[in-house]
């Protein structure tokens, strides 16, 4: 590694990327498959042991009202019920659940509402029966009493003078409102030869994996201790706060992580079910499981993705170079708040996409209203930026008259590291070389060709060319930056792994509470080691330890996994080496510095064959006390708490906030799509698409995230949507109305791969996991678009239904 | 007053049982909790994501929408009767070393639909195992290294029938 | 989501069936044949029958054959065996269309064409079909049979003719061998039907078919039950089967509909469907009509 770099503050070493290597970039089988394929997966609802009681929770039919009198004296009476708990009792006995929220006093969020339902839904009372089917038949004799008030839907209504008030504690149902400046927006704005506006409205979409979320809890009435299974982690440094809802010290609390049947954000700290199965047990005495169902979970999981309504205005010169911009949202959150604007920090991360902008004028209003409330989705909200900034620079091209290609192309960022105008930084990059190998897979100007050819028989064809951001690795400032006095100005996101090295000199490693989601933590960590240690990945032994007495850890998420890993896994083992070289110099008589690691042990330089093996160097090291000096002890292991390598502080003023995403990947999108403009169908006739997340661990397991998060936005673009009607009502409630992608939906994609490796990471790797579905919103609107823009018609709203594009189509005179 | 049972006999992986079940057990519950054998997902109870898809005398089901008086006689094959002799089957093995699964909870449901799949049409094209498969949801793979797996898996299922090598 | 406890039986007979239908009748008795549409509901709790009458035992109720001029199904086959029975290919191919867009194919494993038929969910393709092919439907009761005219079996949304004591036993439906088409717009592969539409058509006998003689058109997902475009039928009886003369009659049968919305589609792209589907399906019907000359 090079000296500490002068030119960026606050910057780690740039590193050496020049090794070879002989793990890391193998498309190996991944470690974690064979229980999975052999059906003994082990995920939450495989855990059920005999005489586990079981939860089901009576979920509000309205939007909006207050809970009047709870009759629960029939439940309670019915076959194998063990308790009901209402929303009132569980206030008592919980507290309110963790919020990262601007005002968590006002906007109190409960795991049961207590004097006011707020979605339809929400959970008023929890019954624990011997099992889930009676559970469910108490549920239908438990009697509410309902005043329902008026609703709110609309985010733009919803901040209007009059407005229901979802809490009237806020007085408001605006939870944050702020307008950053960056750069000199009025002189980039003055200086621009034309102002290209839009308004643009994107609705909201959620992860829905197959498995929902579940937990099953434990008390101790002795300790005063609670054990709780769970398919939640991430934000593990913050689980302490879910004990202080459970109302325990945080050292009498365990969660522990179980493998996940997928996540894309949406098990990214969700409590909920772990604080209701937790108070379910202490209340009963017994170990209760509360797992939820599909219909829990759709309308309640608490994890609705980014919900905007832009009003964007790009200032531009007429040869096409941009200048500045300004960005109007409003974000319509639902009932709660629990992660803050922080979904807007993952767009200022990158907010400029890949462009030489050179500022930004960011107002961001959070709408509260009677849904259930934002979480997290692949992307976190900086997916909905790309797709933004994506449609504004195609409607620049197209009224500026240029070549969409050509106008990205020349406003490319060239030179690395570069910091955008919010203060984040991109660590490295090569944007052209991306675009032009994406052009090339997509065979572009064959489409082109075909596109003019088709469309001389009257078939709407459309090329879609997208080029965007994808950062990852997330600094906790993002919670925080928003306030000039924040309550907790938190700045740490760790990432710990240990390893332990046996006396036959095989090795295991510890991860914290990064739970197993669909990410391949243990083939990341097992190819890591291997690379370490020159063992075979197939030799590592993976646990993942439980919350309570586990090192600090942050978990999935903002696509930090991988490269957290690496320089937890990089920390430990230099911890490990530096002990075996000690105990093996000391074994063969020579100084430290004159051995070197190679092939699985340390040698002799000059003289290979005095060595010792790993293996050798344990064994020793674990049984073999007296042969060591006195400060050495026994054993061969290490731990590594690996702090997010590169964040730094916002300016007071707010008008620089910091490195908090400073590894920044990129990709290009080329989606050929057709237009049924009979029925509002759109298919793919091609798609290509090229990502560069630096150096990759294993290029097929990226591959595949790529072509997963791709069919996800291809949801998001064209299928799913939460939609609520006027009464608050949610109306895709079901997998029948909330339509996620069959294999037949999505295409074969054509895949390639550029890295530009980071200069601040272990390996050069980025996080890439969220990439696809940060880039095919914007790329399948972008193709859409082209395909209808001989009709003078351009959709601005996602999801592209068959309905939007038809009433679109009938606005612009063609009946279809 | 406990509630009414029936007794059902049938053969689940080549074993034989014979039960008490409620009518409204549904058969996605009988075989994981009452059989042990809990290879067999939950995604959805209303029969949409075919999550909970086992081979009833051969065919796929969905067993969330299935009650297990429905299978009173009949044979089930879940995952968990796919590999024998500790031997995993070549479709486990093909998911494996085309990753074509992340995740896993899709898994077992998908082996099942691809190995009626196959028994039905031995050598099918990409866009056919596509279509066949398109019963299935798949949240985390894209379902394009699913279908590599399963035209890989198809090519040595073939060739070990015509007693080449795979 | 857990179904509701309920009664159960699984007689061996028709008559112990519909027996058993009329003695638990205060219970809410239902039918359960393969229970794809059922089952569901009743996992949702929107369906809570007191008493459920399995037909799965019950002998003669399976089974295709054709009896001259009619095909007969029996109502518990399952809709795999019609999707790949040859019979049915030959006699009515408009059945093996619909059949095999319904769902997937592992619902179509279990689910029986009498379950759809009974189930009468609007946007569902065999109620189309039935209606299309002019189909009777044989229903037992504990007074006997009686035979229901597809005309008068779809009374409403999820509602037949069929008594709370009368399970449908078998579908007779008139051959109609070539000249078919069975199309529908669905929003996911294989999803339910926002519009579906049924066509039939025979071509003049003499010339090369310039001339459509007869067709029969029926639409699903438009109104409470599968509706017949009588309108557009007669006008293309002895009308010329070209390209204008399927377009008007197809915008014309649209324009007639009131389709209600909802979040998949609103009224005005439901009519819009019709009318594509309308279209499409009838030159389709016709191009195949005259394939087969």
């Amino acid at each position: 590694m090079t000296a500490a770099n002068q030119a960026t503050p606050g910057a780690p070493p740039v590193r050496d990327h020049s090794a070879s290597r002989r793990w890391v970039g193998q498309s190996i089988r991944r470690v974690e498959d064979p229980k999975f394929l052999l059906g003994r997966g082990g995920y939450i609802a495989d855990r059920i042991t005999p005489g586990t009681l079981h939860a089901a929770v009576l979920r509000s039919p309205f939007a909006h009202a207050r809970i009047g009198r709870i009759e629960t004296a029939a439940a309670l009476a019915a076959p194998g019920v063990h308790a009901v708990i209402t929303g009132r009792e569980a206030a008592e006995l919980c507290d309110p659940m963790p919020d990262f929220g601007p005002d968590p006093a006002k906007h109190t969020w409960r795991c049961l509402a207590a004097e006011k339902v707020r979605y339809v839904g929400e959970g008023v009372a929890v019954v624990v029966a011997d099992s889930r089917y009676l559970a469910e038949d108490a549920l239908e004799l438990i009697e509410v009493e309902y005043e329902p008030l008026p609703p709110v839907t609309d985010p733009e209504r919803a901040l209007a003078a009059g407005s229901p008030l979802v809490h009237e504690a806020l007085e408001s149902n605006c939870a944050y409102e702020r307008s950053f400046d960056f750069g000199d927006v009025e002189r980039d704005f003055a200086e621009a030869d034309v102002v290209i506006r839009d308004r643009l409205r994107w609705h909201r979409s959620g992860g829905q994996p197959l498995e929902t979320v579940g937990a099953i809890a434990e008390y101790d009435q002795g300790t005063g201790s609670f054990t709780i299974d769970t398919n939640t982690l991430s934000f593990t440094s913050y689980l302490f706060m879910a004990a202080g809802t459970l109302k325990v010290p945080v050292n009498k609390l365990d969660i522990r992580p179980v493998p996940a049947g997928g996540s894309f954000g949406s098990k990214l700290f969700a409590n909920k079910p772990a604080v209701i199965a937790g108070m379910c047990a202490r209340k009963t005495g017994r170990r209760v499981a509360y797992l939820e169902d599909r219909s829990d979970n759709i309308a309640n999981c608490d994890h609705h993705g980014s919900d905007r309504v832009y009003d964007v205005e790009l200032a531009m010169m007429r040869d096409g170079t941009m200048r500045g911009l300004k960005i109007d949202v409003v974000d319509d959150y639902g009932a709660y708040i629990q992660f803050g604007v922080g979904h807007h920090g993952n767009a200022l991360a990158q907010v400029v996409g890949p462009y030489t902008i050179g500022s930004v004028r960011y107002r961001v209003r959070a709408a509260l209203t009677n849904k259930n409330q934002q979480g997290a989705y692949r992307g976190f909200g900086s997916e909905v930026n790309n797709w933004m900034l994506e449609q504004m620079v195609d409607k620049a091209a197209r009224e500026l008259g240029l070549d969409p290609v050509a106008v990205r192309r020349m406003n490319f960022i060239r030179d690395f590291p570069h910091f955008i105008p919010t203060g984040n930084v991109y660590d490295s990059g090569d944007y052209e070389r991306v675009l032009d190998h994406a052009l090339e897979l997509a065979r572009y100007d064959h489409w082109r060709d075909e596109q003019r050819r088709l469309r001389e028989q009257g078939r709407h064809i459309g090329i879609g060319v997208i080029t965007a951001q994808e950062r990852s690795v997330f600094s906790a400032t993002e919670f925080w930056f928003w306030f000039d006095e924040p309550g907790a100005p938190v700045t740490s996101t760790p990432e710990s792994v240990s390893l332990k090295v046996d006396a036959t000199g095989g090795i295991t490693a510890v991860l914290y509470s990064c739970a197993f989601w669909g990410n391949s933590p243990e083939t990341m960590v097992a190819q890591l080691v291997a690379e370490e240690f020159d063992c075979s990945p197939y030799d590592v032994s993976i646990v993942y330890h439980g919350s309570r007495d586990g090192l600090p850890a942050t978990g999935p998420g903002g696509s930090r996994t991988t490269v957290m890993l690496a320089g937890a896994v990089e920390g430990a083992s230099a911890k490990i080496k530096e002990k075996a070289r000690r105990a093996a110099a000391h074994l063969l008589e020579i100084g430290p510095d004159d051995l070197e690691w190679s092939d699985g042990g340390f040698r002799v330089r000059g003289d290979p064959e005095r060595k010792k093996t790993l293996g050798e160097i344990a064994i020793m090291l674990h049984l073999f006390k007296h042969s060591f000096p006195e400060d050495m002890e026994s054993g061969l292991d290490a731990s590594k708490v690996f702090d997010h390598p590169y964040t730094t502080m916002p300016s007071a003023d707010r008008k620089d906030l910091g490195v908090f995403y400073p590894f920044v990947g990129h990709a290009c999108h080329v989606p050929v799509v057709e237009v049924d403009i009979e029925t509002g169908a759109v298919t793919f006739l091609n798609y290509a698409a090229v990502h560069d997340c630096g150096t990759l661990v294993n290029p097929r397991s990226l591959a595949g995230h790529i072509v997963g998060g791709t069919a996800q936005g291809i949801g998001t673009a064209l299928y799913e949507e939460f939609v609520y009607d006027d009464d608050g009502q949610l109306l895709s409630s079901s997998f029948m109305d909330y339509l996620i992608p069959t294999a037949m939906e999505v295409p074969e994609l054509t895949i390639g791969h550029v890295e530009t490796p980071s200069p601040y990471t272990p390996h050069g790797i980025k996080g890439g996991g969220e990439g696809g579905r940060m880039m095919a919103p914007a790329a399948i609107n972008a193709a859409v678009n082209d395909a209808l823009a001989p009709l003078g018609v351009r959709l601005t709203e996602l999801p592209m239904t068959p309905e939007r594009i038809m009433a679109a189509l009938r606005a612009a005179g063609h009946a279809g | 007053m406990a509630p009414d049972t029936r007794t059902i006999s049938l053969t689940v992986n080549g074993q034989p049982h014979v039960a008490q079940v409620e009518p409204r057990r549904l058969l996605v519950d009988f075989l994981r909790e009452d059989l042990g054998l809990p290879g067999t997902h939950i995604g959805c109870e209303h029969g949409v994501c075919g999550t909970c898809t086992v081979l009833l005398n051969g065919a796929s089901i969905r067993s969330c929408i299935t009650l297990a008086v429905q299978a009173d006689g009949a044979s089930i094959d879940t995952v968990e009767g796919l590999a024998q002799g500790g031997e995993m089957h070549p479709l486990q093995d093909e998911f494996s070393a085309k990753q074509g699964l992340q995740c896993g909870f899709c898994t077992p449901g998908m082996l099942m639909r691809a190995r009626e799949i196959l028994a039905e049409n031995p050598d099918p094209s990409p866009g056919q195992v596509r279509e066949a498969i398109a019963s299935n949801l798949c949240r985390c793979t894209g379902y394009q290294f699913i279908t590599e797996a399963v035209i890989s898996a198809a090519a040595r299922m073939r060739a070990s029938k015509e007693g080449v090598a795979p | 989501m857990k179904p509701p406890p309920f009664a159960y039986a699984a007689p061996d007979t028709v008559e112990e069936a519909v027996g058993l239908l009329a003695e638990h009748a205060d219970a809410e008795p239902r039918v359960l044949a393969g229970g794809q549409s059922l089952i569901p509901l009743m996992n949702f709790r929107l369906a809570k029958p007191g008493y459920l009458v399995d037909l799965r035992n019950v002998a003669g109720l399976s089974g295709i054959r054709r009896e001259g001029d009619v095909l007969v199904i029996g109502a518990m086959t399952k809709m795999a065996e019609v999707e790949r029975s040859p019979e049915v290919a030959v006699a009515a191919p408009l059945v093996t269309e619909a059949v095999g867009l319904v769902a997937h194919a592992p619902v179509r494993n279990s689910g029986t064409v009498g379950g759809s038929l009974a189930h009468a969910d609007p946007a569902a393709e065999l109620p189309a079909v039935a209606l299309a092919l002019d189909a009777d439907l044989v229903a037992a009761g504990p007074g006997g049979t009686r035979v229901i005219p597809a005309a008068e079996f779809f009374t409403g949304p999820y509602s037949t003719a069929l008594a709370a004591d009368e399970i449908l036993t078998e579908i007779r439906l008139p051959v109609w061998p070539g000249g078919h088409a069975f199309t529908e717009f669905s929003r996911v592969h294989a999803n339910f039907a926002v519009v579906a539409v049924a066509a039939l058509v025979e071509l003049d006998g003499d010339g090369d078919g310039d001339r459509i003689r007869r067709a029969a058109l029926a639409l699903a997902g438009v109104a409470p039950t599968p509706v017949r475009a009588t309108a557009a039928e007669r006008a293309l009886a002895g009308a010329p089967a070209d390209v204008a003369t399927i377009r008007a009659a197809a915008a014309a049968a649209a324009t007639s509909l009131s389709p209600a919305g909802d979040l998949h589609a609103s009224p005005e792209t439901r009519r819009g469907l019709a009318r594509t589907y309308l279209r499409r399906g009838i030159e389709l019907a016709v191009a195949r009509a005259r394939n087969e000359r």
